[in-house]
């Protein structure tokens, strides 16, 4: 009965469409970022990301706020906007409850994008009767468990499955490439489903209105081989969708558990002795329920809730190969180095507080006997002998002792390094890839202070230089003092001699004899995070010193802030 | 590429057992390219200029070679191995720069760092020569004269390198940046781009003393402008 009609519009024999149901929550960004901040669905309220709205709900809608507005101009139109962050992560975790919802209904849904969901919905419109039934299910169950609202709609094809969403219809099998004809090319862009694609759907849209072309059915009247020669890929895959075609298969998603371990503490756990137990526990439990399925996996994702509600999560490498009984003891050694991390402190994240809850997560999951080893290297020979030593390292020192470090944009030496507990996988949270202005330029010193050590930069007279607020240097730098080496005795000698000035005291850092500055360059200023509670501003010079000798050797990074120099690297 | 097929169609058409050889050679030799195996006669990784000059016969393992008074240097020649597959890790230097070890060819994956190993240097060290190629030792270490002993005699059987930033007692070579000359930085202008440095190689293995000069920094920048003067820096300077 479809095939018939639809075959006049497939000239060169392409693969057919399926019938799809959409399931479409609008404006998803806010009501997903006000469900999080405890918004009620009738405020008026708007997600911004950089300059404009991405998304605006329904009442703000009514009073005149429009997506792609500057937050000024919202604000003026409905002064008692809520302005919400933009965060992808958050929209996809939320969404998550509608899928949920939708799964009690129908099996095996597929989330093109957090918002949208699609069903095939031959085999599910059968088992429910008719696909107005399905409908009154699907939307029902959401309702209901996610506490949304959202529309359906039934067509051939992606596109057409989506537009019928937008406008609540269900369109009859075939009659999707007379549906969408009238409608505008711009709603091409509906059917993209990342962001990218978007963009260059969006240009093409804007391309074919200025041609002359404003509906969907004359841009799908146009030859195919036409239009791959003038608009490439996109232009191809966008008139295929013009004519309710479909370009692949959905993909569902199985709902499989995870394999998953929960333990929560009859007690908040403040002190680390109270969690080796636990972790090995735990980490035993998480072993059983591997074996119990057959599998094993490549990471462990190890997460904890605080007392105060806070939600900490850290990702774990674990070696397939320990498999063979070693597994509980090697996870027990990580889990409870994770927890101590967070109990004290040094693992970064939140303010320490008791744990109340403990997880592990298994990930990368394989069948067990399933998994290869790489054919070249990988977890054979010299890396896996390499990394079983890092982690016998790590049973002797903690897992702290061991670092595995990282290259991450940044402005500073120092913040230009992202360094983990060994077997640890987390983000670096700078990217390399932005432009980080005023980053000290290279060669990168080979020395980098962990901490940085102050240091004297003098003028000819033998006064400290500093750096005024207009960034001038109060007199060119011509002596700089680093600190001696505290082992050694003539520099406390002479730091003790009553010459030195520090009469009657050894307090204090022991200062070298000045060294003589050859040549120098800057001040260069860094501001960073000015809006926030840890910012940073700090004028950078490049140093060139003279040795004990008069040769030219040593170079240094110095930075001034808050009235002294500090040494932060040397060019060693 | 083309002659390697060749050789591996040509295997099959010979005897069996003439087969087996051919093929077990085929794979050493791919084992050997792609860096699986340790080969046993191979002792030393090859340095590429300027490295070259300052150890002719290439980075040796199972040795001690310790610098003075540059961690670039020390860096670089890390980096030499790291760039052909190997491990290393960095025991006892806190002030590691991970920016100027990944630029001087060091593959930041393939290393582990062990800032802080206290008491247990020496066994730390140990253990790090089991498994891993060269090990970077810093300079405030816990270790006695016996232990630096036993580390150089398990570094020579294992066929590791222990690249060391301090005087080391008994290394079996010594490179020491003797003198710098920075390019690029005035009295207020420009930025440090190129470095210049005269180094002694010296120890046990090498004999007398030679001086090299070589750039440490190099800078593509003013290289171009005075292509002629790079050929001539790195003549040697006894």
């Amino acid at each position: 009965m479809s095939a018939s009609p639809r075959a006049a519009f497939r000239p060169d024999g392409a693969v057919g469409a399926v019938r799809r149901a959409v399931l479409w929550v609008p404006d998803w960004p806010v009501v997903a970022a006000a469900a999080e901040a405890g918004i009620g669905a009738d405020a008026p309220a708007a997600v911004l990301h950089g300059r404009g709205l991405v998304a605006v709900s329904a009442s703000a809608r009514a009073m005149g706020v429009r997506r792609g507005m500057r937050r000024r101009a919202a604000q003026r139109v409905c002064p008692d906007l809520a302005i919400l962050g933009y965060d992808e992560g958050r929209d996809s975790r939320e969404f998550e409850a509608v899928a949920a919802a939708a799964e009690r209904v129908v099996s095996g849904v597929e989330i093109s994008r957090p918002g949208l969901l699609i069903v095939p919905a031959g085999g599910a419109a059968r088992y429910h009767g008719s696909e107005e039934a399905l409908a009154e299910a699907l939307v029902g169950a959401v309702a209901e468990d996610a506490g949304c609202e959202c529309q359906f709609g039934a067509a051939d094809g992606l596109l057409g499955a989506v537009m019928a969403a937008r406008a609540s219809v269900l369109v009859p099998a075939g009659a999707s490439a007379d549906f969408l004809a009238p409608l505008p090319v711009g709603s091409l862009a509906h059917a993209a489903m990342d962001r990218f694609q978007r963009v260059a759907v969006e240009e093409l849209a804007g391309v074919l209105d200025r041609l002359g072309l404003h509906s969907l059915g004359q841009f799908a009247a146009l030859p195919a081989g036409d239009v791959l020669a003038r608009f490439g890929p996109t232009g191809a895959w966008a008139r295929r969708m013009a004519l309710g075609e479909d370009v692949a298969p959905p993909v569902l998603r199985r709902a499989e558990q995870d394999i998953a371990v929960v333990h929560a503490f009859e007690e908040p756990a403040e002190r680390t002795e109270q969690l080796v137990w636990l972790a090995r526990e735990a980490a035993q439990r998480l072993d059983a329920a591997l074996l119990d399925a057959g599998m094993r996996c490549g990471k462990v994702r190890i997460g904890a809730r605080t007392a105060k509600g806070d939600a900490l999560e850290r990702v774990w490498r674990t070696d397939v190969a320990t498999r063979a009984g070693a597994f509980a003891g090697h996870m027990a050694d990580r889990v409870r180095w994770q927890l101590e991390g967070w109990l004290s402190g040094t693992a970064g994240g939140p303010e320490p507080a008791p744990l109340v809850e403990l997880s592990l997560v298994a990930e990368d999951v394989v069948p067990l006997g399933a998994e290869q080893s790489y054919l070249w290297g990988g977890s054979s020979g010299a890396d896996a002998r390499a990394r079983r030593t890092f982690e016998r390292l790590q049973g002797l020192l903690g897992g702290e002792g061991v670092l595995s470090v990282a290259e991450q944009g940044g402005r500073s030496p120092r913040d230009r390094v992202h360094a983990l507990a060994w077997g640890q996988e987390g983000e670096a949270p700078r990217r390399i890839a932005h432009p980080w202005p005023g980053r000290i330029p290279d060669p990168a010193p080979a020395t980098v202070l962990a901490v940085p050590l102050e240091i004297q930069v003098l003028d000819a007279g033998g006064s400290p230089v500093i750096v005024d607020r207009r960034l001038a240097l109060s007199a060119p730098p011509t002596w700089a003092r680093l600190q001696a080496d505290p082992s050694d005795r003539r520099a406390r000698a002479a730091h003790r001699h009553p010459s030195s000035g520090h009469v009657g005291g050894a307090e204090g850092p022991v200062w070298e004899l000045p060294r003589p500055v050859e040549a120098w360059a800057g001040p260069w200023p860094v501001v960073e995070r000015w809006w926030a509670s840890d910012s940073d501003r700090r004028a950078y010079l490049q140093l060139a010193l003279r040795t004990d000798d008069g040769e030219p050797g040593l170079a240094v990074l110095v930075a001034f802030a808050d009235g002294k120099w500090r040494l932060e690297a040397l060019y060693d | 590429m083309s002659g390697e097929r060749g050789r591996i169609e040509h295997v099959f058409e010979q005897s069996p057992g003439i087969r087996l050889e051919a093929a077990r050679a085929a794979l050493a030799q791919v084992e050997a390219r792609v860096g699986v195996t340790r080969e046993a006669g191979e002792r030393a990784w090859p340095l590429t200029e300027p490295w070259s000059e300052l150890l002719p016969a290439g980075l040796p393992r199972g040795r001690v070679v310790s610098v003075e008074s540059s961690t670039s240097l020390l860096l670089a020649l890390a980096g030499q191995a790291s760039g052909q597959g190997a491990w290393a890790a960095v025991v006892g230097m806190p002030t590691f720069g991970a920016v100027a070890a990944a630029r001087r060819g060091m593959d930041l994956s393939r290393v582990a760092l062990i800032p802080h190993p206290g008491s247990q240097a020496a066994e730390v060290i140990g253990l790090c020569l089991e498994g891993v190629d060269v090990v970077l030792a810093g300079p405030r270490l816990a270790l006695s004269d016996a232990d630096r002993r036993r580390l150089a005699a398990r570094a020579r059987e294992r066929g590791a390198l222990i690249l060391v930033v301090a005087p080391w007692a008994g290394a079996d070579v010594t490179l020491t940046v003797e003198r710098v000359r920075w390019a690029g930085l005035g009295a207020g202008e420009g930025r440090l781009r190129e470095r210049e440095a005269t180094v002694a190689v010296g120890g046990r293995r090498v004999g007398a003393v030679r001086r090299v000069r070589l750039l440490l920094d190099v800078d593509a920048g003013l290289r171009s402008r005075s292509a002629v003067t790079g050929a001539q820096s790195r003549e040697e300077v006894a």
